[in-house]
């Protein structure tokens, strides 16, 4: 090859792989509803975006790195209202921030050798979890590329020993924990497996002074967004607070989402529900036998991913609350371990050819989860997810109050999410949310779950119309409309 | 005389036809097992038939009446099902157990069943979906003779209420699915084709099949 064009066959595989994984989380991202959980997350920024006012909640949510992460995306795609907002905008945080993470992976991957490293960009790239949750407004997606982005940092300055490099990292370290409070167990693992894996000492003279750069770092970053900039102090006693919270809520007991001890690693395995097959297990294998090649051979990289998987792998799965979107935390060390793999093929071309074929199952599980059914409750990474029946509120709200301006929208249900972000351009005077049916339930339009819809019909007035609306597969809702506006 | 007791006879044969046409029995309905798993919750929809205690009430159907569906063609506005078979909807098997129903694609869908000739239709029988409570939105029921659906079609059921499959704005009831299916009457409508349209249902955009029946007569 000339060398003229070393450059590009060297780096355009790599721009391709980043420009997949920018398609993968970009491309329609309204096309699912808003998960609960999405749509609580996004009417809490839409405050911060609208009146400025962002204050943590030590109970109920996360770290505030993905609402101020949203603002620049919001103010460059011109939304400056709650009632401007969409869900492509709020979900760019997640698109931009996984993109970036494949990124961040094959810099880490790279003591591996050039391919290898590309190989574990491409199966995070096309991974499903990754895919899916890089498209859906939580925590996860970022705190995995803090996450990585601190690896490669402390990565650096191991080799270096410069100062900016730990003190890059520390202040990831203090993103990472500014995103969810689970981040220190990611941090120990990565030490840990440090410690067991690399005897060699770092280039830095200066531990003591370096190990200080980095913990000031992490503790200025993670204090700013915890205090909301320094307009809100309490933040940073509720930053401590809220492990107490998580705490009191495990000692409370069942939580719901209880599951057994294989279920992470049951999502990179093999199964079939209502007609639909769900397997990553090509992806699985290939990781498995880098885990064990890890041992066979001296790549201190591969040893570390080893470790560092087996170590989050034990934690989430002891853990008896879990949640699909934590297996995203798995996706970076099964595929550099998987790239190890193929590494360690005898011939180049049966590596590609390897990899060709897990990529395309892959790409193929991808595609099911996060385009074809991405709200299915069948798919294992839409998890309680909303039906796609909500979209129809918006439409209706707006009917219901060109029927009659000046009258309520009422939501008269247990569980509404996330009915209020489909009613967010409705004036705040103009909607009413209520657990339990309340005296007056006359409105312009009233939504009632099923299981108040009987003691909602009887105590409305005048003739109502009545169809039916799924917040999410089994709980159904009675939307009452008037037949005909009254004064 | 011989002329008025033949007169006599062919009265009393018109007469017995008459009657057994007119006569009506209960129509016999083969029910899968229900499948809702664990504790359902709770769903009493104003709009929907009220809970009942005990079984659906016999719906009277002209005696001779069969099924006319089973094992009959299905043609679909979505022929290429990414799950299941459309002879899974006269196949017998409405259970609605994974692999026994057939999933259409989102946005509003249709399935239709050839009889093979025209018949007169007391019954219908669907069920779309069985082991989780939905409602499927815009079902419409037509029966006709053209294979179209342009011309002679009569309308045994809709509960599209705003009409956005543009058929027609219907005023039938929306109702659950559970493991009884969904019996409507089709007063003797004629045709040879039956169409079944549905748009998605409250837990997801898709149109789902276990199982139709169509039950009446060959029309003469």
């Amino acid at each position: 090859m000339l060398p003229m064009f070393a450059p590009f066959s060297r780096w355009l595989p790599l721009a391709l792989v980043v420009l997949a994984a920018l398609w993968l989380r970009t491309h329609d991202l309204a096309r699912r509803p808003m998960h609960a959980d999405e749509a609580n997350q996004a009417i809490k920024f839409g405050d911060l975006l609208e009146h400025g006012r962002y204050a943590f909640d030590p109970r109920d949510h996360h770290g505030p790195t993905l609402y101020y992460a949203a603002l620049p995306i919001a103010w460059a795609r011109g939304q400056t209202t709650i009632a401007s907002l969409d869900e492509t905008t709020v979900r760019l945080v997640p698109a931009l921030a996984g993109t970036l993470g494949v990124l961040l992976l094959f810099a880490l991957a790279s003591p591996l050798g050039h391919w290898p490293a590309l190989a574990a960009a491409a199966l995070m790239a096309v991974a499903p979890a990754s895919v899916y949750y890089s498209r859906y407004f939580v925590q996860e997606t970022l705190l995995v590329t803090f996450f990585l982005a601190a690896l490669i940092c402390g990565q650096r300055w191991w080799r270096t020993g410069r100062p900016i490099w730990i003190i890059a990292a520390g202040a990831c370290a203090g993103l990472m924990q500014a995103t969810k409070a689970s981040a220190p167990l990611f941090a120990a693992s990565a030490l840990i497996a440090l410690a067991v894996v690399v005897r060699a000492r770092p280039a830095s003279a200066r531990l003591t002074r370096d190990l200080v750069l980095a913990l000031s770092a992490a503790l200025v970053v993670a204090a700013l967004f915890y205090s909301s900039f320094s307009t809100h102090l309490t933040g940073l006693h509720d930053a401590i607070a809220t492990y107490t919270h998580a705490g009191g809520r495990a000692a409370a007991g069942a939580s719901g989402h209880e599951k057994p001890f294989w279920y992470y690693l049951s999502l990179f395995g093999w199964h079939r529900e209502g007609g639909l097959l769900w397997q990553q297990l090509a992806f699985a294998l290939l990781a498995a036998a880098g885990f064990v090649v890890a041992f066979a051979k001296h790549q201190k990289i591969l040893r570390w991913a080893a470790l560092y998987t087996l170590l989050v792998v034990v934690a989430l799965s002891l853990t008896p609350y879990k949640t699909p979107w934590h297996a995203v935390h798995l996706v970076p060390g099964f595929a550099i371990l998987a790239a190890g793999a193929l590494a360690a093929l005898p011939f180049r071309p049966l590596a590609l050819a390897v990899a060709s074929g897990v990529l395309f199952l892959q790409i193929n599980q991808t595609h099911l989860a996060a385009f074809l059914r991405p709200a299915d409750a069948r798919n294992p990474y839409a998890y309680v997810h909303s039906s796609p029946d909500v979209r129809k509120i918006r439409a209706l709200a707006d009917s219901a109050l060109a029927r009659a301006p000046g009258a309520t929208i009422r939501v008269i249900s247990e569980e509404y999410w996330p009915l209020p972000w489909y009613l967010r351009a409705v004036p705040a005077a103009a909607v009413g949310y209520w657990s339990s049916p309340p005296a007056d339930c006359d409105g312009a339009l009233v939504i009632a779950s099923a299981t108040h819809a009987v003691a909602v019909r009887a105590r409305l007035h005048g003739d109502y119309h009545e169809s039916y609306l799924g917040l999410r597969p089994g709980f159904l809702c009675v939307v009452f409309t008037p037949v005909t506006t009254r004064p | 005389m011989k002329r008025s007791r033949l007169s006599l006879l062919l009265a009393l044969i018109a007469l017995t036809s008459a009657a057994q046409a007119a006569e009506q029995v209960p129509l016999k309905l083969e029910l899968p097992k229900p499948l809702f798993a664990g504790t359902p919750r709770p769903i009493q929809l104003p709009n929907l038939e009220k809970p009942r205690s005990g079984k659906r009430p016999d719906l009277m159907v002209p005696a001779g009446t069969v099924n006319l569906s089973k094992g009959k063609t299905v043609t679909s506005s979505d022929p290429l099902p990414v799950i299941g078979e459309l002879t899974f909807l006269t196949d017998g098997d409405k259970s609605g157990t994974d692999g026994t129903y057939v999933e259409l694609g989102p946005t509003p869908q249709w399935v239709q069943i050839d009889l093979g000739a025209s018949a007169k239709v007391a019954a219908i029988a669907v069920w779309h979906f069985h082991s989780q409570a939905r409602v499927y939105h815009d079902v419409v029921v037509q029966v006709s003779n053209d294979k179209d659906f342009k011309t002679g079609v009569t309308t045994v059921y809709n509960n599209d209420d705003d009409n956005s499959s543009k058929l027609g704005k219907g005023k039938d009831l929306a109702y659950i699915e559970n493991f009884e299916g969904r019996l409507f009457e089709a007063k003797g409508a004629v045709g040879r084709y039956v169409r079944l349209y549905s748009n998605g249902n409250t837990s997801d955009e898709l149109n789902h099949y276990c199982e139709v029946e169509i039950h009446g007569s060959v029309a003469k």
